[in-house]
């Protein structure tokens, strides 16, 4: 099953790779859409109860190297891989219909949409390694191919900082089996032997930090950020989608797996230094997105902003800061993807991005009606409007992180205020204001184009309304992470504190 | 049957919301084939529902104990998110106001709007601030208020940008938006402190816990200001008072409710907290101080302003600082009979001055006058309005000021003067716009001013009714003091104030013996009052000015220091790599020359070591 989810994309993208070209898209969207499917199958087979790795499978490859191919899927990874599933799928459905080689860009996305699925599966830190390294060539192909001006500078430059974080990762891996004497790269294996005290803590911190600095490259947190800003906006929409909705995740995705999971005890030791890197990456995205000029710039840096608030939550470590920061993964996957597509929309009907000469969207005759009232929701889904997905996991990290980092929860409640003052920017600049008369009749939004942040606003609004399908997966995935940290001082009371009322319920 | 309807009282929010839905399916498409009108009337008779299933459930919850109902939300890691609603009187009664409210407003908005064409956005917003308020009020817990309280901020936001290509509608729904976005901030930073430390986000059970709570007095004091920065943003205090002044840029009928009952929001939530706030003395003492500055800096605009919509926000701003005080001294009960009182007579007065703004030129009070033969149910139903407003027996606001005075006058009586003189100054202030508006002579600008039609002018007339008969309601409910209990000496105070107020402004402005326009002898008092104490300005030069050179700065340092310092290693290599590809000429000899110097430095190296 989970084996399908990883060679199903790659075995298609070799497929599309042959097919006639005319068919390409075709395929490329039965095969996403085959894999949206499978993921779906997985909820169904997935047991909410159970704590550690299910549908486990297990091959030997090169046991002396102590590579094995060992998969698994739990809380943390479920939700991740179906945002991947999703996101890939509107990737390919979203993109130009008239692309230029669609075999080769088809084939590339699959491919990357196979490498991040197996490294959200993998339970074997080598092979976590070989996916986390399968998707950068491809992404630097589908940055420097179909980008725009600068898409060289931008491409390299996404391409060193990212074989940087590899290599680190790499070496980080590599030093702890050796040091805790694992006989395998097997996560539980490694993971034992760390719990056993078989590791002095400084080394435990050490190691922890070159991995720090490897997944804090790709998530990314400031001061190792500049990629983002110029391989987002550099890149086409759909790339973007790809890049700031899923492979920023294998960041925060291995800051928790192979960071708070991993070192307990090492992470409490630089929890708090963590936090303020958390918030100085919130507080940095946002105001540096207030002063931007061009909309796409805005919303990536956006996106550094609310990376931040991933950290945080995860350097808190409580039960609910934790669940919000697998809320926040995903929903910030949602509204991003939905930012990039309508930014796309947007670019690609009024042949501009910069917000002096962009007005009046929202216009019903001759503007674009439609995509500047979704452009409303995705703002204000990503300033955490309740109602909409972001709101409740930004709540989480809040309430969660209040009682370990009070200060840095709070400054996070007002960054929140300034992602609402850029946004407000945004929309006030872009959706109001008056059409100018001279440059009206944009050609007109066509159904299909609409197809993908239509169903992207759906899903932010259904998971901002009913937000248990977004957390239940991960809750006892999450309390387990949660139990074996050791409890921080102020934790205590706050779980003493939190004993609610049993409410009657009347009948 | 009446449990029924008790036990179903959730519906009256679901109803609105349903009609949000509804007119949010007019897109310009559709509107281009059936027009924008069904939007509307969709949209009205969900509110008629909503209103209808009020009444009826409020007739059954009548002296009975109140309920209590339970909706399960979010239960996620020890944390239990509950929806609890409260069915009692006062709550089921005030969605019936809420409600009421808006079946009139929006009868009157089909005759105001009769020419627009933004129906389908402007209906479900209206419906969407209808439903917010109904939830808010039966929803008794703090988290859930939070968050329909930050979602009518977005509401506001789209609300007054209805009529989004205007540059001051613009400039306004961006205000709007962010002053009272940074109260529910500061209200959610108070909401996740309070948890830790209450356990509990229920109203009754915060009430219960306040009254054993053993709490560091710093955090709470902390807390309680947190707190009540929600409501100081929505009920346009001193200085989050900016957004109700420039929210008149939108559609008049989304003003009537505006002014009457969205602001009343937030007086609901000091309502409900009122006991956690109590916790601290210095919270109580920064309700009054916010309270007694706005009610008379509110009052005193007002008197300065020329257009007509501003010169009753800011008396709205005042009325709510009278709100703020009751609450900060304990009055509460006071604090509520005024917010039912003002929204009457308030939204009264807002439908009368939008039937004079709808088919005249102007908006300025300095060039209308004369409209009181030409108009005269406008002119009435402002009438009723300033006496609804002002302390004026037998009418609603006079009870509600007499109870507020009588709780002051033990406590802190230096607060009866204050309300005495905001009840003058508001007085005064209605009456200018009563004599500039519908008294004296036809100006240009006033001459052709017919009287409305019909779909605005019977809602008129019906809050008109609503108003005189409020007395009567209070009496039903018992809510007036026995006649001999009465605070004679109080109520004759409050009944000069008024009318020194009102006969001072007929003199002004009525008569002749002033010259209009009129001057103030101190010119910077007045230029101050009419630029609203420059807030605008000072917003401008502190912390948008703030916000704007930080956010350039990090920009600036984003580009050339952090990119730059990459950018710069990157340049390093590459010129490293330039050169030293000059080392690689190609010539035999040199290859050699290096091959015979490395080997003599192997050499060397091995030799030298042991």
């Amino acid at each position: 099953m989970l084996s399908t989810l990883i060679w199903l994309p790659m075995l298609g993208a070799a497929l599309i790779a042959f097919c006639p070209i005319r068919l390409s898209r075709w395929a490329a969207l039965a095969i996403a859409s085959l894999n949206l499917f499978l993921t779906l199958l997985l909820f169904s087979q997935f047991d909410l109860s159970q704590t550690g790795m299910q549908l486990s499978e297990y091959l030997p490859w090169l046991d002396s190297l102590g590579l094995t191919y060992r998969l698994g899927v739990d809380g943390l990874s479920l939700p991740l891989q179906a945002l991947n599933s999703l996101l890939i799928w509107i990737v390919i459905y979203g993109s130009d219909q008239k692309i230029d080689r669609p075999r080769l860009f088809y084939a590339l996305v699959l491919i990357v949409g196979g490498g991040i699925a197996g490294a959200f599966l993998s339970q074997n830190l080598l092979l976590f390694v070989l996916f986390y390294e399968v998707e950068l060539i491809p992404i630097y192909l589908l940055i420097a191919i179909w980008g725009s001006a600068r898409r060289d500078y931008a491409a390299m430059k996404f391409l060193i900082y990212t074989a940087i974080s590899g290599a680190l990762i790499l070496a980080g891996f590599l030093g702890l089996t050796q040091l805790s004497g694992a006989s395998s790269f097997d996560y539980a294996a490694i993971s034992s032997q760390i719990s056993s005290q078989n590791l002095p803590l400084n080394t435990q911190v050490l190691l922890l930090t070159i991995l720090l600095i490897g997944f804090a490259i790709k998530t990314p947190l400031v001061p190792l950020h500049t990629w983002l800003p110029d391989a987002y906006v550099e890149a086409s929409p759909p790339v973007a989608i790809l890049l700031g909705g899923i492979v920023a995740k294998l960041g925060t995705y291995g800051l928790v797996r192979f960071g708070l999971q991993l070192f307990p005890e090492a992470w409490s030791v630089v929890a708090p230094g963590l936090a303020v890197i958390g918030v100085a990456s919130v507080l940095y995205g946002a105001l540096t997105a207030i002063s931007q000029q061009d909309i796409k710039r805005m919303v990536a840096y956006s996106s550094i902003g609310h990376m931040g608030y991933v950290l945080v939550a995860a350097a808190a470590g409580t039960q609910l800061s934790l669940l919000g920061a697998v809320g926040q993964m995903v929903s910030h996957g949602l509204i991003l993807a939905m930012l990039f597509y309508l930014v796309g929309v947007i670019e690609t009907k009024v042949g501009t991005r910069d917000l002096s000469k962009l007005n009046g969207l929202l216009n019903p005759i001759r503007g674009l009606p439609l995509t500047s009232a979704l452009l409303v929701v995705g703002g204000m889904a990503s300033a955490g409007i309740p109602g909409l997905v972001g709101f409740i996991s930004e709540f989480l990290v809040f309430q969660g992180s209040f009682p370990v980092f009070p200060i840095p929860a709070l400054l996070c409640v007002l960054a929140s205020g300034l992602t609402a003052v850029y946004f407000v920017i945004l929309m006030n600049r872009t959706c109001f204001g008056k059409l100018d008369n001279d440059t009206a009749y944009y050609p007109k939004v066509t159904g299909r184009e609409q197809v993908p942040a239509l169903v992207l606003a759906a899903l932010i609004f259904f998971l901002g309304v009913q937000p248990s399908w977004l957390l239940r997966w991960s809750e006892s995935t999450t309390n387990a992470l949660t139990a074996s940290l050791p409890i921080m001082e102020n934790q205590v009371e706050q779980q003493v504190a939190i004993v609610y009322p049993s409410l009657p319920v009347q009948q | 049957m009446n449990q029924i309807l008790l036990q179903s009282v959730w519906l009256v929010p679901c109803y609105p919301l349903a009609g949000t839905v509804l007119s949010a399916l007019w897109f310009p498409s559709i509107t281009r084939l059936t027009g924008p009108r069904p939007a509307g009337y969709v949209n009205l008779l969900m509110t008629f529902l909503a209103f209808l299933h009020g009444l009826f459930a409020l007739s059954a919850t009548w002296g009975q104990p109140a309920q209590e109902l339970f909706f399960p939300w979010l239960n996620v890691a020890n944390l239990d998110l509950t929806l609890p609603l409260q069915i009692s009187t006062l709550t089921v009664g005030a969605t019936v106001v809420i409600t009421g409210l808006n079946l009139l407003g929006q009868i009157y908005a089909i005759g105001y709007l009769e020419m627009d064409w933004g129906w389908a956005r402007f209906f479900s917003l209206m419906a969407l601030f209808e439903a917010g308020l109904c939830a808010l009020v039966l929803c008794d817990s703090l988290f859930f208020c939070y968050m329909i309280l930050e979602i009518l901020t977005l509401g506001t936001y789209l609300l007054v940008g209805v009529w989004f290509n205007q540059s001051l509608v613009v400039t306004g729904a961006r205000d709007a938006f962010l002053t009272k976005r940074i109260g529910d901030l500061f209200l959610l930073m108070g909401v996740i402190a309070l948890l830790p430390l209450a356990g509990t986000w229920n109203f009754g059970d915060l009430a219960v816990w306040a009254q054993t709570a053993n709490v560091d007095p710093v955090v709470i004091t902390l807390v309680g200001l947190a707190l009540i920065a929600g409501p100081m943003g929505k009920c346009a205090q001193f200085p989050l008072h900016l957004w109700l002044d420039e929210a008149m840029e939108g559609p008049l009928p989304s003003t009537i409710l505006r002014n009457s009952v969205v602001v009343a929001s937030g007086a609901w939530m000091l309502f409900k907290l009122a006991p956690v706030l109590a916790l601290s003395p210095v919270v109580m003492s920064a309700l009054v101080g916010i309270g007694a500055v706005t009610s008379v800096g509110g009052a005193l605009i007002a008197i300065a302003q020329i257009d007509i919509k501003r010169t009753l926000s800011y008396s709205v701003s005042a009325y709510m600082g009278l709100v703020f005080i009751a609450v900060g001294t304990g009055n509460t009960e006071a604090g509520l009979l005024l917010v039912l009182s003002h929204a009457l007579a308030m939204a009264l007065l807002v439908m009368s001055v939008g039937s004079v703004i709808w088919n005249s030129i102007s908006q300025d009070v300095t060039q209308l006058g004369g409209l009181w033969s030409r108009r005269p149910i406008s002119g009435l139903a402002f009438l009723v309005g300033i006496a609804g407003m002002v302390s004026l027996p037998p009418l609603g606001s006079f009870w509600a000021l007499l109870k507020l005075a009588d709780g002051l006058w033990t406590s802190q009586s230096w607060l009866v003067g204050l309300v005495l003189l905001v009840n003058g100054l508001t007085a005064f202030s209605l009456t200018r716009v009563f004599s500039l508006v519908f008294g004296g002579k036809a100006k240009p600008m006033a001459q052709r001013s017919p009287e409305i039609h019909w779909l605005m002018a019977v809602p008129m007339t019906l809050l008109l009714g609503f108003t005189l008969h409020l007395p009567l309601i209070l009496q039903s409910l018992n809510l007036l003091p026995a006649w001999a209990d009465l605070n004679k000496e109080m109520a004759l105070l409050l009944v000069w104030s008024s009318l020194a107020g009102c006969v001072v402004g007929a003199i002004v402005y009525l008569g002749n013996s002033v010259p209009k326009p009129v001057q103030f002898p101190l010119k910077g008092l007045q230029d101050l009052l009419t630029h609203d104490f420059y807030t605008a300005k000072l917003y401008r030069l502190s912390i948008v000015f703030g916000v704007n050179i930080v956010s350039r700065i990090i920009d600036w340092v984003d580009r050339y220091i952090v990119d730059g310092i990459v950018n710069l290693f990157g340049f390093v290599t590459l010129l490293a790599g330039q050169g030293l590809k000059y080392s690689t000429f190609g010539q035999a000899q040199s290859y050699a020359l290096t091959i015979v110097f490395g080997m003599f430095l192997v050499g060397w190296l091995m030799t030298r070591s042991p």
